[in-house]
């Protein structure tokens, strides 16, 4: 079944490439949100007091919301194109979620990379625990992209719509925005990576959490 | 059968009608609060239980819908996501109504708060799903795999978040030593309370499940 | 005047939903009461 999802990634990987439909929105969404947001606010004029709840959060506004605009295609793609069929066959669907999972992992992972650091530098967010908020993003990664993988395998099957998707992703994710966002500010603040442990148990219960019940629910989902 | 169901109905009327007279008369004034607005939580707390209640009850009938795909255990979740909608919006309502004479503005941020109104928002993204699917087996599959997924996610905001964050709301049942500091009068009065809104979920409950059953088997009849 | 003007709202809010719901479910009970005779 590695074999599989593989496979999928491979392929999901191989169409993005040539279409870089996902990247460029999720990229240009997060860049222009940023440079409004610095533009406007720059590193000096947020009070001293503010800095750390303001910037954790509008860290966080930026890579959700660009999140939500570059994963929510990754199955009405395969509507639109009329593949989905195939892909049935092709695969079990515990391989479909797998590789398609990956996939969003990875575009999220790309926005961050291109997206944190450049946030920092514009916004002057001195992080005093890096390696705390590199472990908390790549746990938020994961807790984000299997809810919005599954979310999505709903959508297609549903009307299919960006709004929907957000509609949907909102109530599911805002636990998890919220303790990122506490995580991110502990991050920032001190440099033990001990620092984000109440946040990180969190955030790993709820990745483990979806992850398991999708695998119990994408299939039903997922059946034509 | 009607005439043991008009019993309970008076029964039911009686007992809210005495839990309505008590919480004015019967609880002592609550210490620390604004005047007389604690008695507001004689219908706040059953509210919200009720909106928490309804949630499990749509877990149950979501999960035997998966199994069975009986078009019945559909309405049954639908029944239950509905009157949790209702609950929700009453328990955010009076909620917010004690914040304001409290407090003096009508929302504050506070996570229980929060995920009281995350709940609601859970309630309306389930119906927007619902309301976007024509098929009607489809929308079974697709709102019951959402409802599975939220109530997975919930736990984390109702128990986790409040952890790692200071709470604005009153402590008066949960609190990290877990005795029960009410005063005993105010105790009698909210189970009592909690006690009758129950009592009328399950009645408009199994009202509304009555409906759809009435409906489902009239299709039937002109089907068949 | 916190102590009458809070009473108020109280009360308002309690005898709305009260009244509301109960009459909600007294207005069900006899619309299915009525249908389930005539199946």
């Amino acid at each position: 079944m590695l074999g599989e999802a593989l496979a999928v990634l491979a392929k999901e990987l191989r169409s993005e490439l040539r279409s870089r439909v996902a990247l460029n929105a999720i990229l240009l969404f997060a860049l222009t949100t940023l440079v409004a947001v610095a533009y406007q606010i720059g590193p000096y004029r947020i009070h001293e007091e503010d800095r750390p709840h303001l910037l954790a959060a509008l860290l966080w506004i930026i890579l959700f919301f660009a999140a939500t605009s570059g994963l929510s295609r990754v199955f009405v793609k395969e509507e639109d194109a009329h593949t989905a069929k195939t892909l049935r066959l092709a695969a079990r669907p515990g391989a479909v979620f797998a590789g398609k999972f990956a996939f969003n992992l990875l575009l999220l992972a790309v926005l961050e990379v291109l997206i944190v650091p450049l946030f920092c530098v514009l916004l002057g967010y001195s992080v005093a625990g890096p390696l705390g908020l590199a472990v908390l993003l790549a746990a938020g990664s994961v807790a984000l992209a299997a809810v919005a993988t599954m979310v999505a395998a709903i959508i297609a099957r549903a009307s299919g719509s960006g709004t929907l998707f957000a509609v949907l992703t909102v109530p599911l994710a805002l636990p998890l925005l919220v303790m990122l966002i506490q995580g991110t500010r502990a991050a920032a603040g001190s440099a033990e990576v001990a620092a984000v442990l109440p946040a990180l148990r969190g955030i790993v219960s709820l990745a483990g959490v979806t992850l398991v019940s999708s695998a119990f629910l994408f299939p039903v989902v997922w059946h034509d | 059968m009607t005439r043991l169901s008009n019993i309970l109905v008076w029964i039911l009327g009686a007992w809210l009608a005495v839990v309505c007279w008590a919480a004015f008369h019967y609880a002592p004034t609550a210490q620390g609060f604004v005047g007389e607005s604690a008695r507001i939580v004689f219908f706040h707390v059953p509210q919200a239980w009720v909106a928490v209640v309804a949630f499990c009850v749509n877990l149950v009938a979501s999960i035997r819908y998966l199994r069975t795909r009986n078009p019945l255990d559909d309405a049954r979740a639908a029944a239950a996501a509905g009157l949790g909608l209702l609950f929700s919006i009453l328990a955010t309502a009076t909620g917010s109504i004690f914040a304001k004479v409290m407090w003096g503005s009508f929302w504050n941020w506070d996570p229980r708060e929060v995920s009281i109104a995350i709940l609601l928002l859970v309630y309306a993204a389930y119906f927007a799903l619902r309301q976007s699917v024509a098929d009607e087996e489809r929308r079974g599959t697709l709102a019951a795999a959402y409802a599975v997924l939220a109530f997975v996610t919930m736990p984390f905001l109702v128990f986790v978040v409040p952890r790692i964050y200071w709470s604005l709301h009153p402590d008066t049942i949960i609190n990290t030593s877990g005795t029960i500091k009410m005063e005993s009068r105010m105790l009698q009065v909210l189970l009592g309370s909690v006690a009758g809104f129950t009592g009328l979920f399950a009645w408009l409950y199994s009202l509304n499940v009555r409906l759809a059953r009435i409906a489902l088997r009239r299709r039937q009849r002109e089907e068949g | 005047m916190p102590e009458t003007s809070s009473l108020f709202w109280v009360a308002a809010v309690t005898v709305v939903i009260w009244v509301g719901l109960f009459s909600y479910c007294l207005y069900l009970h006899a619309r299915v009461r009525r249908l389930e005779e005539g199946e």
